[in-house]
């Protein structure tokens, strides 16, 4: 278990949230450098290094497919490189095609963390309070999942012993998959109705029932939700204020070097690197008291 | 085909409840694009579309805990999504085959459209649990769930009880999936909606639509008449009314 995971599942959600939507929302590049650094560096500390390279080498295309493309969609700019079809193929659009593919790649970095941090148990804790029907809905079939899966593994087994569709050919192999899911489906279905006598017999929906769950809202959560709200805040106030203001079209615009826009930029690496630096000071911990045994 | 399940996971309080409920989503879902339109009329459309796509879900979940479904019936839903989201699984190695859109419509013929509404959405949630949620999570949530929905309505009044009728709603959803998820990759790549860039997303994923609607006509035409057999049989084994 990393350190950050260990934090309430709603400070979990504000964060990812806010990050998310600010690398959505902006088309400033040096922010979206530093929010791919963030969570690049995120991944690293979550995941094996070798993992998140060889992710990386798969992002790095898509990146370089988005930047080239981008100018076939859009001919705004002033600094033509070429002309191709008559049509001009500008410097600005080439950079915003690149800014855009930065975006997606930094998304899609954070969503591999939030995926790692944010496990289901989590989710269903935080929506069982606003929707309780639908989490336990989402929880049922979370768990249905691998059983039926299982459940599957059984039958085939079963299916082969009795010699039935046992031959190679493409045809006994579908219909044997036929049958096989045919049978699950019955199974499964019996298999609710039983849980749902179950649930009922043990007064599911009863008035006074409690829920048991592992999360604790204590005080190290209320300060670690308390300095992310506040440094979201002074984000957004920033941005209100337009220092972190950028376009690429017509020209494209130099990035701010006020001290206003300074603060606003420190108050963004900040946030962006929680996640890293609480796990690189965790390890650090744990290396030092390594070395004291 | 079988309709008679129907009844006995709907009960008369709930119509009123049901009411309400097609008000938002006719009233509403416009509305909010309607605003999403006039008030944010820069480039974050990206934002705004995940946006408006989770808040279109929202009547129907709210409707559904509001009129206090059965155990059985929250059960009957989580197995469907469970059905889905394992036949998501069997055919990953094939890519685009899936059986989802198909088990969504198949329960909102018997259960009707807020059941398939129910089971496309959480089979988008769930499933992307297992394969990795993203920002296109709301909207497979919702072009799921639209899809199940519209087939319910269908379903209701008559329709999608022949086979070619079931062929041609699979062919029709495969394709509308398809054409709204590609909005989707011009939103996120351009924030707003590019025209050019948005046909050449439909020309580049035209064989994934194909096999979209290919293999919804064929997991239809398969399953929906066993599986209405068994939930026939269930219903019989245990008495259920």
């Amino acid at each position: 278990m990393k350190l950050f995971a260990t934090y309430h599942p709603s400070v979990l959600l504000v964060y990812f949230i806010g990050v998310i939507g600010i690398t959505m929302f902006t088309m400033n590049p040096l922010l979206l450098l530093i929010s791919f650094l963030g969570a690049f560096g995120f991944a690293i500390q979550l995941e094996n290094k070798q993992i998140v390279f060889a992710s990386f080498a798969f992002y790095i295309p898509m990146f370089f497919l988005i930047s080239v493309t981008n100018p076939l969609f859009s001919h705004n700019g002033v600094t033509p490189l070429f002309f191709l079809n008559d049509q001009p193929v500008t410097l600005e659009a080439m950079l915003y095609g690149a800014a855009i593919g930065g975006m997606i790649v930094s998304v899609m970095y954070w969503c591999r963390c939030y995926n790692l941090i944010m496990t289901s148990d989590k989710f269903i804790y935080l929506f069982g309070k606003v929707i309780p029907k639908l989490s336990l809905v989402i929880s049922m079939a979370i768990r249905f999942v691998p059983l039926f899966i299982k459940q599957i593994k059984h039958i085939s087994t079963v299916q082969k012993t009795m010699g039935i569709y046992a031959t190679k050919s493409i045809v006994d192999r579908v219909l044997s998959g036929f049958r096989i899911f045919s049978a699950m489906i019955t199974w499964s279905l019996e298999n609710a109705v039983d849980t749902a006598a179950s649930m009922r017999a043990r007064g599911y929906g009863l008035s006074g029932r409690t829920n048991f769950s592992l999360f604790r809202f204590t005080l190290r959560d209320g300060i670690m939700l308390s300095v992310i709200l506040a440094l979201l805040i002074t984000a957004l106030i920033g941005n209100n204020m337009g220092v972190l203001d950028y376009s690429f079209y017509p020209r494209m615009s130099r990035i701010q070097i006020s001290p206003l826009a300074i603060i606003t930029y420190i108050t963004l690496l900040t946030l962006l690197f929680i996640p890293f630096v609480v796990e690189v000071e965790e390890n650090r911990k744990w290396n030092y008291y390594i070395s004291k045994i | 085909m079988v309709h008679n399940i129907e009844p006995y996971l709907e009960h008369k309080k709930d119509r009123e409840g049901k009411v309400f409920g097609y008000l938002i989503i006719l009233v509403a879902i416009p509305l909010i694009i309607a605003i999403g339109v006039s008030l944010f009329n820069d480039r974050k459309y990206n934002l705004i579309s995940i946006l408006i796509a989770f808040l279109s879900c929202i009547p129907f979940f709210l409707s559904f805990e509001k009129r206090n479904p059965k155990p059985t019936e929250m059960i009957l839903i989580a197995v469907m999504t469970a059905i889905s989201v394992v036949g998501r699984f069997i055919f990953a190695p094939i890519p685009g085959f899936k059986p989802v859109t198909a088990i969504t419509v198949i329960t909102a013929i018997y259960f009707g459209p807020q059941a398939g509404f129910l089971t496309g959405s959480l089979s988008a949630v769930v499933s992307n649990i297992l394969f990795g949620q993203g920002p296109w999570t709301p909207f497979q949530m919702f072009v799921w769930g639209f899809l199940g929905f519209i087939a319910g309505l269908l379903a209701k009044n008559g329709w999608l009880e022949k086979k070619w009728q079931l062929a041609i709603y699979g062919i029709i959803a495969g394709v509308a999936f398809s054409l709204m998820m590609d909005i989707w990759t011009v939103l996120s790549m351009d924030g707003n909606f590019n025209l050019l860039r948005y046909q050449a997303a439909v020309l580049s994923s035209l064989p994934f639509m194909a096999v979209y609607a290919v293999s919804n006509v064929i997991f239809l035409l398969v399953l929906t008449k066993p599986i209405g057999k068994k939930l026939e049989r269930v219903k019989k084994k245990y008495g259920l009314n």
